[in-house]
């Protein structure tokens, strides 16, 4: 009996260590993988603020990551980026995922609606998963602690009732619908390039109210100092850019067809430059609207022709960088053969360039770029013509067909602040 | 190919002088000229040390990076290298050197003097844009950063340089109020 009973209680014993040993360890195993999903959700939803790149309007100049105070001038006053750091008092620390979520989709923030400045209008089609990520990574950022600072847009745009009305006749929060006729790859490029990197933003013209125009995608667009590229896949294709050329323009900022600048730094230094490999031929494969490898045709170098108007002034002025046939030099200046800011019928870029110049550019310890001088006040506008045209012809297939006046209301437009 | 090119160098007529196409105006300032006081340093117009004055429209002088700018750059123009900043007499000789020349001698601003005379041409030209426009004396430390920030020395560590700079403007009448 008493061996029974002892042999039932250590039965029992036994079977209680055991129910509460397994509880231990799957409990632990439970903790331990939920840390571990929330870790790689929080590594998911950094990467996906890279390619969204949001640093680099929400740091403001020598400031502390996220933290906000970038001034963006619009047609309408200035705005100012806000703090989206972890701090709950100035930043969005606060935020529920649901208020998160809305901010993102819709434009609208705990305090009101936001300004389109913020590229909700291309973000609004990130997955949902994608914007729990994204909700996971920034709610364990920094905190930093630093007001926002009030807009200074004009009566009656900062009556916020009227972004309401704007967001009703703009903007409706959808999802991202693959385009069945396209390899996923394809469509993973589009979901990148369209949604987080938001290109659209930029390169798509914008209609009277601010709005992109769906019907000119891609086709770009005068921003201020300078105009973003059209980068349909046609005049990409006709500029024969191939997979590698994007690739290595997206990674080190510059590639056999030229080097970015203005509003690109930014996007490739903070953003392109984090694509994962397959990320980036999605990307490639999206912008190209090819899958395919691409040959490379040779660029063209045309020759010089030492009578034409604006030989004299490349060869005094730009031979000593871009060399004396435009072949140019690593890390100083890029080659002038089929590069793509030349080569297009828009000579905008080109002249704005030489008229301010482009700040160095640093990518990493072995690539980096010296400034390229301002020119401003040193050539008239006859000077730029002959030289743009010079350039033109000799190395790339666009004609000489640029006219002073042109170039003159380029001058006059344009805000000659240095990008 | 070649060219026929002239230009006024240190107030001497040089040229018509046949000179190949592609050549650097700091390889016609050591190669045909004899004037060495311009130094090649990165040959890539970061550092700054072969900067000379070339006289721009209405007495504005621009300074330009002559290991960069081919010959054609400086067709017709006054160019003025270290070589033409001091006095001489009548066999060559200096006899006089110029305030912005004494000031970094006195205040011990350069050692290997390899970006010298970078910094003597910079300083003159700003000399010369103040006195045509004056800035406020607190704004001095500003307008020299601004001015002498891309010129590299590997020496002194710029802050003897900058000080002799400083210490010129603000004693020079005229430059500041």
């Amino acid at each position: 009996m008493k061996a029974t009973s002892l042999s039932r209680h250590t039965g029992f014993s036994r079977r209680l260590k055991a129910a509460l040993l397994s509880l231990a360890v799957f409990g632990g195993t439970s903790v331990a993988q939920a840390a571990q999903d929330q870790a790689a959700l929080i590594a998911q939803g950094k990467y996906l603020a890279e390619i969204g790149d949001c640093v680099a309007c929400h740091t403001p100049q020598g400031g502390r990551e996220l933290s906000g105070g970038l001034p963006f001038e619009t047609p309408f006053g200035i705005v100012y980026s806000t703090n989206i750091t972890s701090d709950k008092e100035t930043g969005i620390g606060h935020y529920s995922y649901q208020d998160f979520y809305r901010a993102m989709h819709e434009g609208i923030s705990p305090n009101g609606n936001l300004y389109p400045a913020m590229p909700y209008t291309s973000y609004h089609l990130l997955t949902d998963a994608d914007t729990r990520a994204l909700y996971a990574y920034f709610m364990n950022t920094k905190p930093v602690s630093q007001q926002n600072k009030e807009s200074e847009i004009g009566f009656p745009f900062n009556i916020r009732m009227g972004l309401k009305a704007w967001n009703l006749m703009n903007h409706e929060d959808s999802v991202f619908t693959p385009d069945p006729t396209k390899s996923d790859s394809w469509n993973r490029g589009s979901y990148l390039v369209n949604v987080l990197g938001h290109c659209g933003e930029c390169h798509t013209p914008r209609n009277a109210i601010f709005a992109m125009e769906p019907e000119a995608h891609f086709q770009g667009t005068v921003l201020d100092t300078f105009e973003a590229s059209n980068i349909t896949p046609e005049e990409l294709n006709r500029q024969n850019w191939t997979h590698e050329d994007l690739k290595q323009l997206f990674t080190k900022g510059y590639s056999r067809k030229g080097t970015v600048f203005g509003g690109m730094y930014p996007v490739v230094y903070h953003s392109y430059s984090h694509l994962t490999e397959q990320d980036m031929r999605a990307v490639t494969s999206y912008l190209l609207d090819n899958e395919a490898d691409i040959e490379a045709l040779p660029l063209a170098f045309n020759g010089h022709d030492k009578s034409a108007p604006g030989y004299n002034t490349y060869m005094g002025y730009c031979a000593g960088c871009h060399g004396q046939d435009g072949e140019g030099r690593p890390n100083v200046a890029p080659a002038l053969a089929g590069n793509a800011t030349l080569d297009r019928a828009s000579v905008y870029n080109a002249v704005s360039l030489l008229l301010n110049g482009i700040v160095s550019q640093h990518y990493n310890s072995t690539t980096s770029f010296y400034a390229m001088p301002a020119y401003a006040d040193k050539f008239d506008d006859q000077q730029l013509t002959d030289l743009v045209n010079y350039m033109r012809i000799t190395w790339t297939s666009q004609k000489a067909d640029i006219g002073v006046s042109e170039v003159k209301d380029i001058r006059t437009n344009m805000k000659q602040s240095v990008h | 190919m070649s060219q026929h090119i002239q230009m006024t160098v240190n107030d001497q007529q040089v040229g018509p002088v046949e000179v190949p196409e592609g050549l650097k105006m700091i390889e016609f300032l050591h190669e045909y000229l004899n004037l060495t006081g311009t130094k090649f340093g990165c040959g890539a117009g970061v550092c700054h040390a072969c900067t000379v004055i070339v006289e721009g429209k209405n007495g504005v002088s621009e300074v330009v990076r002559t290991c960069i700018s081919g010959v054609e750059r400086f067709v017709d123009k006054k160019v003025r290298t270290v070589e033409g900043h001091a006095k001489r007499n009548a066999a060559g000789e200096i006899t006089e050197l110029t305030p912005v020349q004494m000031a970094f001698l006195e205040h011990f601003s350069f050692q290997c003097g390899w970006c010298t005379s970078g910094f003597i041409n910079e300083t003159t030209a700003l000399m010369e844009r103040l006195a045509q426009a004056p800035v406020a004396a607190a704004d001095v430390e500003q307008v020299i950063e601004e001015a002498l920030k891309e010129h590299i020395c590997r020496c002194t560590g710029y802050v003897k340089y900058y000080q002799g700079v400083k210490d010129l403007i603000l004693n020079t009448k005229g430059l500041t109020y």
